[in-house]
């Protein structure tokens, strides 16, 4: 999957929009939006947030989470356990990227939180590193990837797959053509 | 089936369709992208979906139409439905990438599948894949086999063509409880256990072991 894809899915995230214009409710396929009033807050997804932000219609409250002591208490979590912490929302590193590249004036203290998620960040991939390789080492045939959010699971899917079917053709042993490989020359 | 509309030939919606919701169908169209993107198999077709899926799309383009252009309301209806055609040509680009990849095989599950079971290419698709099928012969003919001598100008797709990996490793999050699934081991010396699998848990696993539970919809893959 492209990472970009993972984006286009965390996009869906609903966070709140402080509008500068009114309209009345939207009926959307996926739902219904709305009303907009000037001042008063509002839920819609990232994806209608981000345009609006850009079209400058907008002011994006920040999730709850994009907060520098809830990130710094997380950060702390993450580096003292040896297994995976619950992660701020599903979609932190995405959510993150996409709200301070597009409204990082709407945002407190963007760049101490840009650099918080960057550290949960490298302390988790650490981890799913080192688990990715006993996991191999061991050849485990199930792991529990409890915690672990899309992005992260994206980043190392190509990798890890393909060197676990690779190996497993080189344990199985199997004849050209039956299953799997490459067939044989025509 | 027992309803008299659904026999209604001119009726399109029959009855289950129209009990879903537009915000459950387009779950279930994500659902089935995601499923489909990572499984290494092809999965059932999910044409009714596909079907509502165009209609609600079709719909909204009818009425947007009457709109005029500058209305902040159409740009906003528009944008959402890029998003819904963007999961919706994914979904069905990536049926027809493993139609192209495993097409004897796809063509040959088709065939063997008994009366009454539900297909697994919509009819659109098993037009595709025999065309392919029929393509693809041709042209190893026309370039190589009718240069080759007599005995050895047959070729048989089944065994040129390699099959699906079903052992492939997938990565699953768990929407139905399932308690008691079977993890063969991966080296003799290991023995096989059973896990359970917890709503909401996330797993990394063999697509064989689970892939009737990708069908029913207990397990997302992701």
């Amino acid at each position: 999957m492209d990472p970009t894809e993972v984006e286009f899915l965390a996009e869906k995230e609903i966070v709140k929009i402080i509008p500068n214009f009114s309209l009345d409710k939207i009926y959307l396929i996926g739902g219904d939006l709305g009303p907009f009033n000037p001042g008063l807050p509002v839920q819609v997804p990232v994806w209608l947030a981000l345009n609006l932000k850009q079209r400058q219609k907008c002011r994006i409250l920040p999730p709850q989470w994009m907060d520098v002591d809830k990130l710094e208490e997380v950060r702390e979590m993450e580096r003292k356990e040896d297994s995976f912490t619950p992660p701020p929302s599903p979609y932190y590193m995405e959510l993150t990227k996409l709200l301070l590249n597009h409204a990082s004036d709407n945002i407190p203290k963007a760049d101490e939180i840009r650099t918080l998620v960057k550290d949960i960040w490298d302390t988790r991939i650490a981890k799913l590193r080192l688990s990715a390789d006993s996991f191999i080492s061991q050849q485990e045939a199930h792991a529990k990837l409890d915690n672990l959010t899309l992005m992260e699971i994206n980043t190392t899917r190509s990798f890890l797959l393909g060197s676990l079917n690779c190996m497993f053709k080189l344990r199985s042993n199997m004849q050209p053509g039956t299953s799997t490989g490459k067939g044989p020359d025509y | 089936m027992s309803d008299a509309l659904s026999e209604n030939g001119s009726e399109q919606n029959d009855s289950q369709e129209e009990l879903m919701t537009p915000v459950e169908l387009i779950a279930k169209l994500e659902e089935a992208w995601l499923n489909e993107k990572f499984s290494p198999d092809l999965l059932e077709n999910k044409s009714e979906v596909v079907e509502c899926v165009m209609e609600q799309l079709t719909h909204m383009e009818d009425n947007l139409q009457r709109v005029s252009k500058g209305d902040m309301k159409a740009s906003v209806h528009r944008m959402e439905i890029d998003r819904i055609r963007f999961v919706l040509s994914s979904y069905l680009r990536s049926r027809l990438q493993k139609i192209e990849k495993f097409f004897p095989h796809v063509l040959e599950k088709e065939k063997s599948r008994a009366d009454g079971d539900p297909s697994y290419l919509s009819p659109e698709e098993y037009a595709f894949a025999r065309e392919y099928l029929a393509n693809t012969e041709t042209y190893l003919k026309a370039v190589a086999l009718r240069h080759m001598p007599p005995n050895l100008q047959a070729v048989d797709m089944m065994k040129a063509v390699p099959e699906p990996c079903l052992d492939s490793f997938v990565f699953l999050r768990v929407k139905e409880q399932q308690d008691n699934i079977m993890v063969e081991p991966e080296t003799d010396d290991q023995r096989e256990y059973v896990v359970d699998l917890d709503v909401g848990s996330q797993h990394l696993m063999r697509y064989r072991t689970i892939a009737p539970l990708v069908s029913t919809g207990a397990v997302q893959l992701i």
